[in-house]
């Protein structure tokens, strides 16, 4: 190379490489992301320090782990008083037990333990990217990625056990990720001991995760199938055990409640509207996701990822069902974020090969004219990396409009409160089985929360009331689970009339309503036999309170 | 490692190989198109033909099928 060619270049260098501009756009990436990570925070400390309900069910899920603070199953006949019961596997209230014995019954650390499994999930995605491409900066975006889902941010800190679910899926896949390929045998049985108890850990926190236990050893079977069959075997028979021991504890009512009357009415357009949704939201994601589901297909061999994502897409179809919703996306997310953050390591650090077959050849045919021009789509693509991601923080805007430093930001962006209590929130509601959660509770909403348990507590003997929390800091019996009680009646399977009598002999002093989640016979009996006193508005619901009528309604079918 | 030429499906060095899992594809997206469709003719009971639903499931059962189908010619490159 001559001088003078030296110089030519060093004259038509351009200021600012492809690789800096790609640094400065990745590291702005990850600030807005870092940003959403700070809302998350914010939005987990508000949910933490709030003592009543904020999602529909949530305190049936405090009384579960109550029941199995007590070495007792939630899973009961609900035709008998308290007719209360379960349609949730145990694992995550069993994890929550030991906190009723040191800190009595509280939300908060079921919230925390929520919020504690989302952020391993991201941490395990990120070590999953880092580990599959090399770029830490890219891995530390997958991770805030997930944490920046508008559906992760709504469900993570709440008293449920779906992200614990996800927590376990996510470790599985990472764990089990390279089992085929580890030589050494006793290694490898541990590390595929380790991750198919991990898969049946999630299984047995929610049912949702037998699609991440269909991914996971069709991955299996397809690499090594001898191997997937034996441990196969294992896990059925173990799996198998644990549901059989349950059901014969529970004198078959496990196989009942979780199972049996989990089978709900499907609502085609709520899938289609979900999945829109998802797609809205996470496309920037989703695209270069399927693309490398798509290269692995024909280049390279297929990931455990790439079967996981494709699990987890097709079981999001289940987001139909009455009562599931836009959660039933949250493990295709996370899987999203893996294989997305592999793909662009790949396109950063140039890591595709692409092996001779006849597509390879077709292909090599229609972009050889293009060959000069590689360099130049590298650079393009190193900027693209980074824009991508700061695309994604575009479409999962969400935020407070009226809390600095948030407030400068929605100003700056021209974005108004579409949301309870001053929120912004880019995933509206398009579909039923969306969650209307994600703004921030506020002491007005406290202070009704606390407004209704003075209710009850003046109120002798049992009250019937549609959320848990306020008859457990009432001090009174929490009788029905009414989600369940329907479930089971839209199944044939909930014999109403105790519950009927008791409302129509006016045992409950007083009966709290929200969404009116009873079974149609109990709404109409308690139509007929209470009346609604008050309504007191708490966190964007209206609680109904309701006291015995002087003269009950007649009944129409009597006469 | 790739797919055995002996056909040993349970030998500890068995892996799928591409047009294995293209063959399976292929058949289980025919074989999964074809069951959507008796759910009609066997539920004699169902009125309103083929709802949004299962029109969706036959297009991802074709959509495997046409998948496998693309990967039987990649050969013994393993899956």
């Amino acid at each position: 190379m001559t001088d003078l060619t030296l110089s030519v270049r060093a004259k038509n260098a351009p200021l600012l490489s492809a690789l800096t501009i790609h640094r400065i756009l990745m590291a702005l990436a990850l600030l807005v992301l870092l940003g959403y990570f700070t809302v998350y925070v914010g939005y987990a400390q508000n949910l933490i320090a709030f003592p009543f309900d904020y999602d529909q069910g949530e305190g049936f899920e405090l009384v579960d782990t109550i029941l199995f603070s007590r070495g007792e199953f939630p899973y009961k006949n609900t035709d008998l008083y308290p007719f209360y019961s379960s349609n949730y596997p145990p694992l995550f209230h069993v994890i929550a037990a030991p906190f009723v014995w040191i800190f009595g019954e509280a939300y908060w650390y079921g919230r925390l333990l929520g919020f504690i499994g989302t952020l391993i999930t991201a941490l395990a995605i990120g070590c999953a990217v880092r580990r599959a491409g090399g770029n830490t900066w890219i891995a530390a975006a997958s991770g805030f990625a997930f944490l920046a889902s508008n559906t992760v941010y709504h469900i993570g800190p709440l008293f449920r056990q779906h992200m614990t679910m996800v927590m376990f899926e996510t470790l599985a896949v990472v764990i089990l990720c390279g089992v085929n390929e580890i030589e050494d045998k006793r290694e490898r049985r541990c590390v595929m001991l380790a991750g198919l108890a991990m898969i049946l850990a999630a299984g047995y926190t929610k049912q949702l995760a037998i699609a991440t236990a269909v991914g996971v050893f069709a991955f299996l079977f397809i690499r090594q199938p001898r191997r997937a069959v034996l441990y196969g075997i294992g896990f059925t028979l173990v799996g198998g055990a644990i549901f059989v021991w349950i059901n014969l504890a529970t004198e078959g009512q496990w196989w009942l409640q979780t199972i049996a009357a989990n089978v709900n009415e499907f609502i085609p357009d709520q899938t289609f509207g979900l999945y829109r949704l998802w797609f809205g939201l996470h496309g920037f994601l989703i695209i270069p996701a399927a693309l490398l589901v798509i290269y692995e297909l024909y280049f390279a061999r297929l990931s455990i990822y790439a079967f996981w994502f494709v699990a987890a897409v097709a079981n999001a179809a289940l987001s139909g069902k009455w009562g599931a919703g836009d959660s039933y996306f949250a493990t295709a997310i996370a899987a999203t974020c893996i294989l997305s953050g592999i793909f662009a390591s790949r396109v950063v650090d140039r890591m595709w090969t692409f092996p001779p077959n006849y597509l390879t050849r077709a292909g090599s045919a229609l972009l050889k004219p293009f060959a000069p021009l590689r360099p130049a789509l590298h650079s393009a693509a190193l900027i693209a990396i980074p824009l991508i991601y700061l695309g994604y923080g575009r479409a999962v805007l969400h935020l407070p409009t009226d809390i600095a430093p948030y407030s400068w930001i929605a100003d700056a962006l021209g974005v108004q409160p579409n949301a309870l209590n001053n929120f912004y929130d880019s995933a509206g509601r398009i579909a039923g089985g969306y969650a209307d959660i994600g703004h921030w509770t506020t002491q007005a909403d406290m202070d009704a929360g606390w407004q209704i348990v003075e209710r009850i507590r003046a109120t002798p003997g049992d009250v019937l009331s549609e959320e848990a929390a306020f008859n457990l800091l009432a001090g009174k019996t929490v009788i029905t689970n009414p989600t369940q009680l329907l479930n089971l009646a839209n199944n044939g399977m909930f014999d109403s009339s105790a519950l009927i009598a008791l409302i129509e002999a006016q045992h409950f002093g007083l009966i709290v309503l929200r969404a009116q989640f009873y079974p149609i016979d109990v709404l109409q009996a308690i139509d007929r036999n209470y009346e609604r006193t008050e309504a007191i508005p708490m966190n964007g619901f209206e609680y109904i309170l309701m006291q015995p009528r002087a003269v009950p309604l007649r009944n129409d079918s009597d006469s | 490692m790739q797919e055995s030429k002996k056909g040993r499906m349970f030998s500890p060095d068995f892996t799928f190989s591409k047009r294995l899992l293209g063959l399976l594809m292929l058949i289980s997206g025919i074989g999964a198109f074809f069951s959507i469709l008796a759910i009609d003719l066997i539920d004699v009971g169902r009125e309103g033909g083929i709802g949004p639903a299962q029109q969706i499931a036959l297009a991802a059962a074709l959509l495997t099928s046409v998948i496998g189908l693309t990967l039987i010619p990649l050969g013994d490159h393993p899956a």
